[in-house]
């Protein structure tokens, strides 16, 4: 029940909003209003959640086509739940920025807002492929009309890469859904077993290596984040990128276990590849969101590593810097439509000196840039160790890689600081330009503030991203007593893996 | 005493959150005795550690406790941790005790600085970090200090963010540093794949059973980590540009804590390094290559900070040799002394530097002796510690190394005994070139004109913390006099962590105790000699050398080196990528699916010839095919 | 029955279709495109009555009566576009007539 809120109150919030005739101000108050209340809701379903149980939680389900097993089923798992947390959280902060910035056509804008919070909601929490693939394309339209219509000057070229990329990887996808579905007599993800077969695999894994993405399909990336405004930047890195893990962690993974061993060791090179690539980049890149986009790229890269790693060091790793990077990108993103709308523009060349006279403004960028390098102490540095840490199980090469990254985000982020806030004042920067207004701040000082908890206590996700029963199952698997498979098929399992006992008898 | 540990580490913390919070809304003056105080507090916490420990003994002097789980790595649970133990809590009291002297005096040296409250909130900010790297109970925690304390140093060191140099030097430094927390983080993974633990002592037992090509890779990457935050060469470079942040950072971070953090790793990870000889030998190696290179270097630089700056490297070099021959208490016994007289040199430099409004060339500087006498008397205490004269507290930590260094009996020992004492010949000629082009002569026409000590030669709050220190580098080395009375070194027996009884791996005897210090005396008043027979009496003109000079003057090039090897590689492979990889993934993707679709959509568009009779064609065509298709069905 | 058999009214119809056919395939002039088309039609009426006498239903002839109002409707569309094209003086060949080429 829980769960189904949590998809319908912004959709029908979306409902309300475009129906009828509000102001700019009412729209947009209305739509932040059913954002805190999706908050709430989620903080609720946090509350009533309990880690310690293995399988699918507040979950729903009601028959949809009966002759082909397609159902309405949604429900969250301990994973599944900080992501979704994730979206409302960085959902409000952007809905609050579109606020503060006062879109035009302000009904359609926080309607396409509070509908794509919805879609992004659902494909965390279905179960069904069916419903899983139709939140995937819905959370896509409202991205489109978003970026195409209050993006920037390049948007037209931008949304049109972004739709083709993304449309072509979804009809990858529907076609392994399709031939999954019926071979396995359901669509439903928790009753449906594995399959072995390596195209289904891959139709999966490239519609996901796309949404991510991973080198080399990011072609869409660095024009869709530098002309879409900025809190659809926000969104579309920090949240709709993370669908792209959830997909990979509940779907490709599970479900086709062999397959993901035996590509394991090409999509962590494509990683590593990405990893390094967007660092280089991004210590090159000429403004702002360029920076940004391309360190996302690298996270990804980073992330997927840990996916792949194949034990529950790299997984949990993986979820951590999911949940941090989320915030991060969003964080940087708003920031970055601040500096935009101070100073007309995100070259770097033309920036410099924000730090004087804007302390406000100099300790958020700073703040957030730290923890965005991933500064020993910090839960970006928390998941990055978990996730090093776990693919040195796979070759200490990647490891090696790893670390090299870690000075390579040390140099782009503190390039993006020292070029935006230090120095001389920049050509484009107005000396009267204001320090972070409390809008701003309130927008920004909430994501911060879970950043800075979860640098304190990373162990808040890590330990509650997996059940007992899953984590067992991994020390097992770490002790060489089962293959990887076993983990994944607990995931698969959902309901009814209690009965997995193998393991049950000598747990420590 | 769990109480005290978790006081002490976090009253700075709240300090620096009681700063930034409070931001406009409180004095300037405010905010730097807001820093005091908590760092003061940080210190009576650590005092009062420190007589518990005493209170005890054995096994019982460490206490280790845990706030909560931080990160859970597969089977392995990392808690929030501290350790206190005689190693942690001698750190802590030299780092709070130092560090709160030179926050007192930052109130008079920051004084009317606009951006005050920020300097103070940054100071704040640094203690606590060093404070987490010295208490902390495993090594994912000191990791996190270790980092927080290079996020610190960058935001103290780019304090003046207008200045590129400063934020040049800011951003060297905390990426030379970030290189070391790369190759620790390396060792750690190592680590904990073999050993499955990150916890000092759980790590420390399983050590035996580990290769010993695991055991030296560990120790190598704990040791690039050293190396970065200690500077000593090859990782260096990033200390001398430091000095671009304001003088007490210089004092705090760059002096008496931060850098000092590498031998209190090596020292607090030795069983490590004891079971990978190599590494340890490589790490005295290191130590004495930097005192030799760091003191030359000393020699031909004009900026006071400078000078004292190379001066850290090259004392951090003693400390490197003493851990890497085992003599861990002496190290740390010298480590603690020049904390004190570091510190009194930079903050005494500081005085002068604000009484000459912020000029720091030396050349321009002359006869303050008599304009300047209490400074005068305080550097000239530093620097005779810093030589090793008796009976300052330089004397017994220096000499203390040196007599292990030889007790070693080997070859090697030998040598590195031999780099000491050149080292100290050295550290008298850069010392006392200083002093003597400072303070000696006449005043230059620089003083002159600039210098303002109407109102004595410094604020209260800059001269007191000078004196305070200037009494302890006096008094500092009665700690530990060689040969007849070591309560440091019992103290810190405790904390080794293998089978032995005391922590040191050589005992140097009373005779060679005496040669030593007979040696090293020596050394230093040859050295001393030297500078004043060049700089003081100007009977000698300083020789030319250019072969020599030129190179030492460029600092061995190793900033040219790492420019060409590391800086302009990166740009040039980010330019590359960009240009010939992202152009044509991100432009030529696209445009070749939109001119395949294109020619595709032509090819096709073949069939719409426009003719009336084509299409009928195609309809009576289409019919028939179907009529037959249905018929044979059928 | 009397009269000759279905198989030459089939005969007649195929080659008044076959005829209508030629016609629309290789007469440029609009008009007689349309012409043929009439031919085209009538030929299948025929068949449709020659079949429905054969079967002794009633339905082919009520089919080729709809037939008839179709084809009489489609003629006067037509034959209005040819009005309209020679009132503008466009070339009334079809084979001139290619604006809708791809």
């Amino acid at each position: 029940m829980l769960t189904t809120a949590l998809i319908l109150v912004p959709l029908a919030g979306a409902l309300v909003v475009w129906l009828l005739p509000w102001s700019r101000f009412a729209a947009g108050s209305i739509a932040l209003l059913v954002s805190l209340v999706e908050v709430g809701l989620w903080i609720t379903a946090l509350a009533g959640f309990d880690f310690g149980e293995s399988g699918l939680q507040d979950s729903a389900r009601a028959s949809w086509f009966s002759d082909l097993e397609v159902s309405y089923h949604v429900g969250l798992y301990g994973f599944s739940l900080w992501l979704v947390g994730l979206t409302v959280v960085a959902m409000a902060a952007a809905i609050g920025y579109g606020l503060w910035a006062e879109r035009e056509r302000a009904r359609t804008y926080f309607g396409l807002m509070l509908f794509l919070t919805g879609a992004v909601v659902g494909v965390f929490t279905a179960q069904d492929l069916l419903l899983f693939y139709a939140f995937f394309e819905g959370m896509l339209i409202p991205l489109y009309a978003l970026i195409g219509v209050w993006g920037g000057r390049g948007r037209q070229a931008a949304t049109i890469k972004f739709v083709i990329y993304t449309v072509a990887g979804s009809l990858l996808m529907l076609v392994s859904i399709i031939v999954f579905g019926l071979s396995q007599g359901t669509f439903d993800l928790v009753d449906s077993g594995t399959s072995d077969s390596p195209w289904l695999f891959l139709g999966f894994a490239v519609a996901f290596a796309i949404k991510a993405p991973l080198f080399p399909l990011h072609g869409w990336l660095p024009d869709a984040y530098r002309e879409s405004p900025p809190e659809v930047a926000a969104v579309l890195s920090g949240v709709v990128s993370k669908a792209a893990v959830y997909g990979l962690l509940r779907i490709a993974i599970a479900k086709f276990p062999e397959p993901a061993d035996d590509f394991r060791l090409t999509i962590l090179v494509l990683a590593a590849v990405g990893l390094v690539y967007g660092s280089f980049l991004a210590f090159r890149a000429p403004d702002v969101r360029g920076v940004i986009a391309y360190s996302s790229l690298a996270q990804m890269g980073l992330i997927t590593l840990g996916l792949f790693a194949g034990n529950s060091s790299g997984l949990n790793g993986a979820v951590l810097q999911s949940v941090v990077h989320g915030l991060v990108s969003t964080t940087l993103f708003l920031l970055a439509g601040g500096i935009e709308r101070r100073a007309s523009t995100g070259e770097l060349a033309s920036l410099g000196g924000l730090a004087k006279g804007r302390p406000l403004l100099a300790t958020m960028l700073m703040t957030v840039g730290v923890i965005a390098l991933a500064v020993p102490g910090s839960a970006a540095f928390a998941g990055e160790f978990l996730i090093l840490a776990g693919v040195f199980d796979q070759g200490w090469v990647w490891a090696v890689i790893g670390a090299v990254a870690i000075v390579l985000a040390a140099m782009y982020v503190l390039r993006l600081i020292s070029a935006v806030l230090h120095e001389r004042e920049g050509s484009a920067v107005p000396s009267e330009a204001l320090d972070l207004r409390p809008a701003e701040l309130g927008l920004l000082v909430p994501l911060v503030a879970c950043l800075l908890a979860l640098s304190a206590w990373p162990a808040a996700v890590t330990d509650r991203a997996f059940s007992d029963g899953d984590v067992r199952t991994l020390q097992a698997v770490q002790r060489g007593e089962e293959d990887g498979s076993a983990f994944l098929a607990a995931l698969r399992d959902g309901d009814g893996w209690a009965e997995y006992a193998p393991i049950e008898e000598d747990a420590p | 005493m769990s109480v005290a540990a978790w006081i002490c580490l976090l009253a700075p913390l709240a300090g620096a959150f009681a700063i930034t919070l409070l931001g406009d809304l409180v004095p300037r003056r405010v905010a730097g005795l807001v820093a005091t105080a908590s760092v003061a507090a940080s210190f009576a916490a650590a005092v009062f550690m420190f007589v518990t420990v005493l209170g005890l003994d054995g096994e019982e002097r460490q206490r280790l406790t845990t706030a909560w789980n931080w990160l859970s790595v597969g089977d392995l649970d990392v808690g929030l941790s501290l350790l206190v133990d005689p190693l942690s809590v001698m750190m802590a009291l030299i780092v709070a005790g130092v560090g709160s002297l030179i926050v007192a005096y930052s109130i008079g040296y920051m004084a009317g600085d606009d951006e005050e409250r920020r300097f103070f909130a940054y100071m704040a900010l640094f203690v606590f970090s060093m404070l987490l790297l010295v208490l902390a109970g495993n090594f994912l925690i000191l990791l996190a200090g270790w980092g927080l304390v290079g996020l610190s140093s960058y935001l103290l060191i780019g304090f003046h963010h207008e200045r590129p140099s400063a934020i040049a030097a800011a951003k060297k430094a905390f990426i030379m540093n970030a290189v070391g927390d790369a190759a620790m983080a390396l060792a750690f993974f190592l680590l904990v794949y073999e050993t499955g633990t990150l916890d000092y002592l759980t790590a420390f037992e399983r050590v035996d059973g580990l290769s010993s090509t695991v055991v030296n890779l560990v120790a190598l990457g704990l040791l690039g980590g050293a190396v970065a935050k200690s500077a000593q060469i090859p990782l260096h470079t990033w200390l001398p540009d430091a000095m671009e942040g304001p003088t007490p950072v210089s004092a705090l971070i760059h002096a008496a804590t931060m850098v000092t953090a590498g031998v209190y790793l090596i020292v607090r990870a030795h069983p490590l390094f004891e079971a990978a000889p190599s590494v340890q030998d490589l790490a005295a190696g290191l130590g004495a290559v930097t005192i030799v290179v760091a003191g030359l270097i000393a020699l031909v630089q004009t900026d006071i900070k400078r000078v004292i700056a190379y001066s850290t490297m090259s004392q951090i070099g003693y400390m490197f040799l003493a851990a890497g021959i085992g003599a861990y208490a002496n190290g740390m016994f010298h480590l603690m002394t020049h904390a004190f007289f570091k510190a009194l040199l930079f903050l005494a430099a500081g005085v002068v530097i604000h009484a000459l409004v912020n000029e720091q060339d030396m050349r321009k500087m002359g006869g303050l002796r008599r304009l300047m006498p209490r400074t005068w008397i305080a550097m000239l205490i530093g620097g005779l510690a810093l030589v090793g004269m008796p009976p300052l507290s330089g004397f017994f930590s220096k000499d203390s190394i040196l007599a292990s260094a030889l007790a070693t009996g080997d070859g090697y020992g030998y040598v590195l005994f031999a780099a000491g004492l050149l080292g100290a010949f050295l550290t008298g000629v850069y010392t006392f070139r200083l002093l003597f082009l400072v303070f000696g002569g006449e005043p230059s026409g620089f003083v002159r004109e600039h210098l303002h000590t109407e109102h004595g030669e410094g604020p209260r709050w800059m001269t007191a913390p000078v004196a305070a220190l200037a009494v302890l580098a006096v008094v500092g080395g009665g700690v530990q006099v060689a040969g007849i009375w070591h309560p440091l070194a019992d103290f810190l027996d405790s904390i080794v962590a293998v089978d032995r009884e005391s922590l040191a791996l050589v005992e140097p005897t009373v005779t060679q105790d005496w040669v030593t210090s007979i040696l090293a005396v020596g050394a230093g008043l040859l050295g001393i000699g030297v500078a004043w027979l060049i700089y003081g009496a100007r009977r000698v003109a300083a020789p030319r050398m250019a072969a020599l000079r030129n190179p030492l003057e460029r600092k061995l090039y190793f900033d040219e080196l790492y420019q060409a090897v590391f800086y302009y590689p990166a740009v040039g492979i980010a330019r590359g990528w960009t240009r010939f990889v992202e152009g044509p993934l991100i432009g030529g993707s696209i445009s070749g699916v939109a001119s395949a679709t294109r020619e595709l959509g032509r090819g096709v568009g073949h069939a719409q010839t426009g003719y009336l009779r084509t299409y009928a064609l195609a309809i009576a065509a289409g019919l028939a095919v179907l009529a037959m298709v249905f018929v044979s069905v059928r | 029955m009397n009269g000759p058999d279905v198989t030459w009214y089939l005969a007649v119809a195929s080659i008044l279709f076959a005829t209508g056919a030629l016609g629309v395939l290789l007469r440029r002039s609009p008009l007689i495109v349309l012409l043929s088309l009439e031919i085209m039609l009538n030929g299948a009426n025929l068949a449709l009555i020659a079949f429905a006498r054969q079967q002794g239903d009633l339905d082919g002839q009520i089919f080729a009566l709809a037939v008839m109002a179709v084809a009489a409707s489609e003629v006067v569309v037509g034959l209005g576009l040819i009005v309209a094209m020679a009132r503008r003086r466009l070339v009334l060949d079809v084979d001139e007539l290619t604006t809708l080429r791809g």
